[in-house]
């Protein structure tokens, strides 16, 4: 009981002042006796019916009324400051389970490293604060159009040990459940993007290619995205990658 | 035994939580979780975070991938610890830092999703105890007479440092 006196208070806590008005207009309401109103403890209305005399809460004026805010990932240019050639990414999603025909309002959350080959971080296991600029870079998620369409502005990724040059990829349906976690690789050789951007400032010197990627070594011709462009004007991504849904 | 103290309040928001703000936070921090989550849960049975946490090493990382879902919502609060009131009723307790915190969940069962935002006040100047309110200034108040609040510490909220002041 204690506790949920405990809980209570704490609701009538964070309830803001025009809440407060009107719990207080219902308190007057609802007669000193129905006390039983209370039990659910959930409400600032039950929580200060619960007691004849509702304790006078200072009031302030309202604030501004919280309005409602995507993500922060749901962007189309996910670059976030990083530095690096200019990436324009199109992917489509398809169904397979429905002729492989444009699947629409799919989320397409894809991420990348940088060209350093870093991810944003997500702070490991430590307890450790943020402010508001906590960064996310070259993490973003788009919703696809009528023709299975998403396009993201980002840079060309760099690489990391042990990997090819990649970039992650979740597609989830509208309700949010996953329909596929895969990721895209990119052609190598002669004339290649890959070959053009030359790892950046770390050259290809022990660079992981496809056929050796431990991801992508089984196979990834569904997986190979078509990249044109240069380093001057920027390159352009694009895939199509089917997904049953 | 008064000095520069700073507070961190531990805002809990499950289901039963009202206020539009909570919903708004709750609703979309479930969303964030269940997509993310789904980054782990590939190939496994799992569903809550509790057997994420226990089997999955990098789901550690959930509470930090659902924060970008909560950023918006913090930013509306212009930079004001919500709840805590000084004695005339009004927030006054600023805060640059804040960490929100995954407590449970499952991406079967809304219910279950138990979040927290923790606030974390600036550095403020604690002067003396009248009964059981402290009375503080922010600490870049000028010479002269400072700007104070009276406040009670309500649940949920801790004194998380202290330094005393110069003697």
């Amino acid at each position: 009981m204690e506790r949920k006196n405990f809980l209570k208070s704490l609701m009538i806590g964070a309830v803001t002042s025009s809440v407060l008005i009107d719990a207080c207009s219902k308190d007057s309401d609802v007669s000193p006796t129905d006390s039983s109103s209370s039990s659910s403890g959930t409400t600032s209305s039950s929580g200060s019916s619960g007691t004849s005399s509702c304790s006078v809460v200072p009031t302030e004026t309202e604030g501004p009324f919280p309005t409602h805010t995507p993500a922060s990932y749901v962007r189309s240019d996910i670059t976030d400051g990083r530095t690096g050639y200019k990436l324009t990414i199109k992917i489509t999603i398809n169904n397979s389970n429905n002729s492989c025909n444009a699947l629409a309002n799919a989320l397409v959350d894809i991420w990348h490293c940088d060209s350093e080959g870093n991810y944003s971080e997500y702070g490991g296991t430590a307890m450790q604060s943020t402010n508001y600029t906590s960064v996310h870079f070259l993490r973003g998620r788009q919703t696809t159009d009528s023709s299975g369409l998403v396009t993201f502005t980002s840079i060309f990724p760099g690489w990391y040990s042990g990997r090819a040059t990649h970039i992650h990829v979740h597609v989830y349906n509208s309700s949010g459940t996953s329909l596929k976690v895969t990721q895209i690789a990119f052609p190598e050789g002669s004339g290649s993007a890959v070959t053009a951007v030359n790892g950046y400032q770390k050259g290809l010197t022990g660079y992981t290619y496809n056929a050796q990627d431990n991801v992508f070594s089984d196979g990834y011709s569904l997986e190979l995205a078509t990249v044109t462009g240069n380093t001057t004007d920027g390159f352009n991504l694009s895939i199509s990658l089917s997904v049953p849904a | 035994m008064e000095g520069i103290i700073e507070l961190h309040y531990r805002k809990v928001i499950t289901i039963n939580t009202s206020g539009a703000w909570e919903k708004l936070v709750f609703e979309d921090s479930f969303t964030e979780f269940k997509l993310q989550a789904q980054n782990f849960t590939v190939g496994t049975a799992y569903t809550s975070y509790a057997q994420l946490q226990r089997h999955v090493p990098q789901a550690a990382q959930l509470s930090a991938r659902v924060t970008p879902a909560v950023n918006g919502y913090v930013k509306q609060l212009d930079g004001l610890i919500p709840d805590v009131l000084n004695n005339i009723g009004k927030r006054f307790l600023r805060f640059d830092q804040y960490q929100f915190e995954l407590i449970n969940s499952d991406i079967t069962d809304k219910a279950k999703h138990q979040v927290a935002v923790n606030f974390y006040s600036r550095r403020l100047r604690w002067y003396k105890t009248i009964a059981n309110l402290l009375l503080v200034s922010e600490m870049d108040e000028d010479a002269g007479a400072k700007q104070t609040n009276l406040f009670a510490l309500p649940l949920y909220v801790n004194i998380k440092s202290f330094q005393p002041f110069e003697a």
